[in-house]
């Protein structure tokens, strides 16, 4: 037996092994209840009767059209503010690099605990956040009892903890860019505006497939800003899926319907990457 | 080839390290006789301990370990292993009040029938809302331990810029009354209120008025005529201009302390937050019972308390309960929760001097005196194991009507809609 | 507010340094060119670090403190008082060893299993890779809170409830790394596989005395995610782990968040500590993982 044809699987098998046991087990195990329902505190088959309830539920299609809109408004705004941020960092002339790319990025790892008090007492509606836009003469927003004042405040604190991350994935891909490109288009009278829509964002575009579906995957499964910040209100209008599902295993009890709600997840994540794919034009 | 099985095995000796480094069998199921295990969190702790000591001098092998955790943790652990058929659960596990039926229900014979062991004779020591909280079909399944009668906690200050006395407001149209004058003179609120993410104020009200979420036959009931009246006071402080809208738990003390608010209706163990972060405003506190819906009406409520439960899966439950009983009852524990800012429901203590005592902060108001005073009279509701549902539903329909839906029309649907969802 | 202050004007003489060094022509221009760029990166600083500002506020301050308005911006003198607090709370030497113990093993273990089978699923061809290349990514999307309950109870049946092996071991085969480091992997040049194989070498010794240090950048790159995503671990460690001896930082930290009383100078001191471990990770590694990065994007 040639050793060529054998070694793969053997460099592999940790992985595979861990990855049946502790990952594809609990996929069937939460898909299996997902067709399941408690009664009198046991679990009993009940068909597609959580499937069909889902489709049914308003609370999930609210769920679903928030996390639309803060998918829609949130991953363009940050991939655009995260290569414009890249795009200056990348410039030779600036000093302090590092330290720029550090502080950026700090946000993506603090810790849950701060950013839920912090962000939460900056947003009330006589916090430092308004008292700062007083200045500039805006009047106090409602950010956390306003239906949409509240979406934009989930959007603007997932901007915040996000964009630095993403800003160093783009500086990255940036500093592979063939200086020469920017030369011959400055030779051709191409501007500073030209060269970005077409040197840049063509050379970034595998990039930024990656960093959307990064952040597509993120944003489907957003729990932590709502949970902290506005606990699904006001009235729903930031129920995410996320939370939905934690609402339904861990306050409703009700595991089995949570599961089904994953699964609605996992479909739509799906479609957004083909989708992003597509869009994208290549493999 | 060698090299690879090297790896591998390397692999498989690290996780065998790992797996040994960890030291298991401390989860009660295997555990020696002698030793109790609590989930409980921050101020309870202390408490428990107290008790163990003391319970030690008839049981010297007893032991305590008591896992300290966040209150919403204690739930998330619960939850996890209760749905995995009773793993990894501890010996005794607080729950407070509002979570209780829903784990009863949820889950049931996954806590001790504490009747069956014989609690049925403390009963009389403990308020009747506390006992009927925990009953179900006639046995109890826990046992009472702290209590959230309810208040009106005030700033004196305010109130005596305003010219307001405070003793003089009976009725919720009083407290309404007043905190128009107060606006007035002073241009503070009278009330934090979380509209659209808490309905603690809404809760307090229904329980004064003997009713819930649901009604006494377990019936959705967020139409109800005290639903109704409820939310109308709610609005009618939102209308006046009397609310400041504080989102979420640290908003609403901040406001408290910093004198934004001039009012705070909540349960007695706000004592211990407003100690502790407006330690600079002492003396300029008092309490009044919560104002009734008619002159000479009920002015006992309930919001918040706790209570210690035992999971069926204990290894070691025989001792857990006998531990408990001992805790629940015996006098010294209950006034050491006292000191720490935890007010019992063991009404064979409420004689003694650490609720008659003038309170400083309060600038030398019994407040004790009242709230004990205040918990027999507490009524008894369902709260059923759907209560988070209803909650959610009915925190709805409060941030409808606060955005400017008719309440009639909002508590309709969202009693429809409940109904939908708990089928 | 001082210390922004300090970065802008620190900023400001660093601009006529480099201005310096331009030839006079375009000086102007650039001069203009430059303030914009420092402008805009200093209000994206000032924004981006604010809250860690604030959050070491609330650590050296008392916790009434917290809420006061307008809000307390100057540094207090509860510093050590806090500090006492907390660690007699939760002990605050045990919980960073534990936490920095189970990452420093998981980034390990987790970077030895996710570097060997991206490097195969890379370089070899052999049946099934792709299915497997695709399961590991697809499984990215199930959200972790469905798969939480069952995981929990394989873990009880085995017996392994409050051991750091539960801990770990979920995430030891981590996707998003065996996607990173097998983009970097793609781009080592297989000639020099080729070349070492016709010198007898085997292919154990292949991956790692020619592939492993040339691929350094995406290591680097690769525990940092590692670490991060083991170092901010919450849920799952909070349901496995049963005594307070085995907690790890964000646990212990989360039990301090009781019913009515958070000491808010102790939150903020402890999660000022869980901060720096983190920051410290990355300054060191940060070099390498913008490289690393950059491998595993353009491929």
């Amino acid at each position: 037996m040639n050793k060529a044809k054998t070694f793969p699987y053997f460099f592999a098998a940790p992985a595979i092994l861990l990855f049946l046991a502790f990952t594809v087990y609990p996929i069937i195990a939460s898909f299996v209840l997902s067709f399941q329902e408690r009664v009198a505190g046991e679990y009993v088959f009940a068909g597609l009767k959580n499937y069909t309830r889902l489709w049914n539920d308003d609370i999930f299609w609210t769920a679903m059209q928030n996390t639309f809109i803060i998918f829609v408004v949130q991953v363009p705004i940050m991939i655009i503010l995260a290569m414009v941020l890249a795009n200056v960092l990348n410039n030779q002339l600036l000093k302090l690099k590092g330290f720029f790319r550090v502080s950026f990025f700090l946000p993506a790892v603090t810790s849950l605990v701060a950013y839920s008090i912090l962000f939460s007492i900056m947003l009330q509606e006589e916090g430092i956040i308004n008292t700062a836009l007083s200045y500039i003469g805006i009047t106090a927003i409602p950010w956390l009892s306003d239906p949409f004042w509240a979406k934009a405040s989930i959007i603007i604190a997932m901007t915040w903890r996000w964009t630095g991350y993403n800003m160093v994935i783009f500086l990255a891909a940036l500093q592979n860019i063939p200086e020469d490109l920017y030369e011959a288009a400055s030779l051709d009278g191409a501007n500073k505006f030209k060269q970005f829509f077409y040197i840049t964002v063509p050379q970034l575009k595998p990039v930024i497939l990656f960093a959307g579906i990064l952040s597509t995957i993120g944003t489907l499964q957003l729990f932590d800003e709502p949970f902290n910040l506005t606990g699904g209100g006001p009235a729903d209008s930031t129920m995410t899926l996320g939370l939905y599902i934690y609402q339904s295993g861990f306050e409703y009890f009700d595991f089995g319907y949570a599961s089904a709600i994953a699964y609605a997840v996992v479909v739509m994540v799906g479609i957004l990457s083909i989708i992003q794919f597509k869009i994208a034009g290549d493999e | 080839m060698k090299k690879v099985t090297g790896l591998v095995s390397m692999l498989l000796v690290l996780s065998m390290f790992l797996a040994a480094c960890g030291n298991s069998g401390s989860d009660g199921e295997a555990g020696d006789s002698n030793k109790v295990t609590a989930w409980a969190w921050n101020i309870n702790v202390p408490v428990l301990e107290e008790a163990a000591k003391k319970f030690k001098e008839e049981n010297p092998d007893f032991e305590l370990e008591v896992v300290e955790m966040g209150t919403d943790d204690v739930y998330s652990k619960l939850t996890t292993g209760l749905q995995a058929g009773g793993k990894g659960l501890p010996d005794i596990v607080l729950v407070e009040d509002d979570r209780v039926q829903g784990y009863m229900n949820a889950f049931p014979d996954a806590f001790v029938n504490v009747s069956d062991k014989g609690f049925d004779e403390m009963k009389d020591s403990f308020p009747s809302y506390k006992t009927e909280l925990l009953s179900k079909d006639g046995a109890m399944y826990g046992f009472p331990f702290d209590g959230g009668p309810t208040g009106v906690f005030y700033r004196t200050d305010i109130f005596e810029e305003a010219g307001v006395n405070a003793e003089d407001i009976k009725t919720w149209d009083d407290y309404i009354e007043a905190g128009k004058t107060i606006k007035e003179k002073t241009d503070t609120a009278m009330i934090g209120l979380d509209l659209n993410g808490d309905d603690g104020l809404y809760r307090m009200m229904l329980n004064e008025q003997g009713t819930f979420y649901f009604n006494e036959d377990k019936e959705v009931a967020l139409t109800s005529e005290e639903s109704k009246k409820a939310m109308e006071v709610n609005q009618t402080l939102k209308e006046e201009g009397l609310v400041k809208e504080t989102v979420g738990w640290d908003a609403w003390i901040s406001a408290m302390v910093e004198g934004d608010v001039a009012t705070a209706p909540s349960g007695a163990w706000l004592y211990g937050s407003i100690t502790q972060q407006g330690k600079d405003t002492s003396g300029n506190w008092g309490v009044i019972e919560l104002p009734a819906f008619e002159e000479g009406g009920n002015r006992a409520s309930n919001l918040g308390g706790s209570n210690y439960m035992i999971p069926s899966a204990s290894g070691n439950a025989d001792l857990a309960y006998d531990f408990m009983e001992f805790f629940s009852t015996d006098k010294d524990v209950q006034l050491s929760a006292m000191e720490g800012g935890l007010f019992p429901s063991l009404n064979t203590i409420y004689d003694n001097e650490a609720f008659t005592k003038e309170v400083e902060f309060f600038n030398n108001q019994p407040i004790w005196n009242l709230f004990a005073t205040e918990m027999e009279n507490i009524p008894a509701v369902n709260y059923t194991g759907d209560y988070a549902v209803a909650k959610d539903e009915a925190v709805k329909a409060q941030s409808e009507i606060a955005n400017g839906k008719a309440i009639d029309e909002a508590l309709k649907a969202s009693e429809e809609r409940l109904k939908n969802r708990i089928q | 507010m001082a210390k922004n202050l300090d970065v802008i004007e620190q900023t400001t003489n660093e601009l006529t340094l480099a201005e310096r060094q331009q030839k006079k022509p375009k000086r102007k221009k650039k001069k203009l060119k430059a303030v914009w760029m420092y402008t805009l990166l200093s209000i994206f600083l000032v924004v981006s670090i604010f809250p860690f500002y604030w959050m070491f506020i609330g650590a050296t301050n008392d916790s009434s403190k917290m809420f006061t308005n307008p809000p307390t911006l100057l540094p207090g003198d509860q510093f050590m008082t806090n500090l006492t607090n907390l660690n007699e709370s939760i002990g605050i030497f045990r919980v960073l060893f534990n936490s920095l113990f189970v990452s420093g093993l998981y980034v390990v273990i987790a970077l030895a299993v996710c570097a060997s089978a991206a490097y195969v699923l890379a370089k070899y061809n052999f049946k099934g890779k792709k299915f497997i290349f695709t399961a590991f990514l697809l499984s990215m999307m199930i959200p972790y809170q469905a798969t939480l309950i069952p995981l929990f109870q394989m873990m009880s049946d085995f017996n392994l409830l409050n051991t750091y092996f539960a801990v770990i071991a979920p995430q030891l085969c981590f996707p998003f790394a065996i996607f990173l480091l097998r983009q970097n992997f793609l781009a080592f040049p297989t000639e020099l596989m080729e070349s070492a194989r016709l010198d007898g070498a085997s292919e154990t010794r292949i991956f790692i005395s020619i592939v492993i240090p040339s691929m350094r950048p995406a290591l680097a790159a690769a525990s940092i995610f590692l670490f991060m995503t083991q170092w901010n671990n919450f849920m799952w460690p909070l349901v496995v782990l049963n005594t307070n001896d085995m907690y790890t930082f964000p646990v212990a930290l989360s039990s301090l968040m009781g019913l009515s009383y958070i000491d808010y100078g102790q939150v903020m001191m402890g999660v000022t500590l869980a901060t720096v471990p983190i920051i410290a990770f990355f300054l060191t590694l940060q070099k390498q993982f913008i490289s690393g990065m950059l491998g595993s994007a353009l491929k």
